[in-house]
């Protein structure tokens, strides 16, 4: 990051551009307790009211080699954070304590990511061939293939067909990804939730689990809900969303890896 | 970190699965000893979280090379990811994961096992649970009582993953 940049946040905070109707909220929120429905509400607008400036973080730090739909996500994590951990009574403004917050997100993001990004180009090119072969191959079997199938059908030895299929496990070609889904990502979400909640009866951290996931990004929700509660295989998920079955393998990766973190760090859990 | 270490349950280490000498020929995939039996890979890592990505790496290596189909092989791997972080956050301080694959020609097996100051078995309500249970054939935990004193429990997880019917091989 420049000075430039930093600098324009600090800009951005003084002649702030139309969050100023959200502050009286978080006064509000500061004095609900914390089982207080109106205050998961409150939380939620402030949440979804402050999303623009996660997108615009995000945005200053695309075209780095982590895709931006990546970036919006970390930095709306970092988002609902600074949002949790905002104390109005201090004085200092949402902003000036958000802006450095979702950015310390986003930076950790790209230090922890940052390994994979020094993938060579020959397995790149190796995990895309072995994406369309797959998805191809699932189409005519009528299931996933192995990586046998695959090699048989690429021409490939069964080492370099694990080499492959290994560099797609690597969080980062996430980036790989980009480049095969279109940009449409999905069918209306209206059908697959709903029935969620009736799903999750029974799940004995229910109550702690349900604002997790709803927090979730809609994509990442709609694979979880296919998967555990609809029982479809990551093929068929990766099929009816539009993307590969490699790429719906580390979002529900990533998605179980939250879900947790989120009901450790709640006591009630 | 701790080292890691690995042990061989048979007399096979797992170096020697994953550089298996027939590897090069494609047909010829892992799919346990020559004589039939199931083939042991045990994994001896420190219980903590960090260590996550490299138990799930080793799972879906396994699956991959026992040529299992993608699907079970991203299943597997995601079953055994939840499985040790269950066990790692109850596991005691500063102790062992020990993890336990069992390949035979129709499926793996998995076990991990944590020592642990509670006899608690995680519970089969939990979300963690379901997950096991979509992703698997096959789930089931246990503890062991201490044999004195002096020991901790130890608080088990298994898994089996089975071949889909109709795949070659």
């Amino acid at each position: 990051m420049t000075g430039t940049q930093s600098s324009r946040a600090r800009d951005q905070e003084r002649s702030n551009t139309g969050y100023e109707h959200l502050t009286p909220l978080f006064v509000e929120m500061a004095e609900l307790a914390d089982d207080e429905p109106r205050r998961a509400e409150l939380r939620n607008k402030l949440v979804t009211g402050h999303l623009p400036l996660a997108e615009h973080i995000a945005a200053r730090f695309s075209n780095r080699g982590v895709p931006r739909e990546d970036l919006v996500q970390v930095a709306t994590l970092g988002l609902i954070n600074a949002v949790d951990r905002f104390q109005p009574e201090r004085g200092t403004d949402f902003l000036s304590f958000a802006v450095p917050t979702v950015m310390g997100e986003v930076r950790r993001h790209f230090r922890d990511a940052s390994w994979a990004m020094h993938v060579p180009r020959r397995l790149k090119e190796l995990n895309l061939a072995i994406n369309a072969a797959s998805a191809e191959l699932s189409q005519r079997l009528g299931r996933a293939p192995t990586p046998s199938e695959l090699g048989k059908h690429l021409d490939l030895s069964p080492e370099q067909v694990y080499e492959g299929l290994e560099a797609g496990n690597a969080y980062h070609s996430m980036s790989l990804d980009e480049a095969l889904s279109p940009d449409s990502d999905s069918d209306p979400l209206g059908d697959t939730l709903g029935r969620k909640d009736e799903a999750l009866d029974g799940v004995e951290n229910y109550e702690s689990l349900r604002p997790l996931i709803e927090s979730l990004p809609e994509r990442e929700r709609q694979i979880l809900t296919l998967r555990f509660f609809r029982h479809m295989t990551q093929t068929q998920i990766a099929d009816r969303i539009g993307i590969s079955q490699m790429h719906v393998s580390r979002l529900l990766t990533r998605t179980l890896e939250q879900l947790r973190q989120g009901l450790l760090s709640d006591p009630e859990a | 970190m701790d080292p890691i270490r690995y042990g061989g349950g048979h007399d096979v280490a797992w170096p020697s699965l994953l550089w298996h000498k027939d590897c090069g020929y494609p047909g010829d995939m892992f799919e346990g000893t020559e004589d039939g039996s199931p083939e042991e890979i045990e994994l001896r890592i420190a219980a903590v979280l960090t260590n996550l990505p490299i138990i799930r790496s080793l799972a879906a290596s396994i699956a991959m090379r026992a040529d299992f189909d993608l699907d079970s092989i991203a299943d597997l791997r995601l079953a055994v990811d939840e499985a040790c972080s269950t066990l790692i956050t109850q596991g005691a301080p500063n102790s062992t994961l020990r993890c336990n694959f069992l390949v035979s020609p129709d499926e793996i097996r998995f076990v991990v096992t944590v020592p642990s100051t509670s006899d608690t078995k995680p519970s089969s309500d939990s979300f963690g649970w379901r997950v096991l249970t979509t992703l698997t054939d096959h789930t089931a935990t246990w503890v062991d009582g201490p044999d004195d004193a002096e020991s901790p429990h130890l608080v088990h997880i298994e898994l089996a993953k089975r071949r889909v019917e109709g795949l070659p091989g």
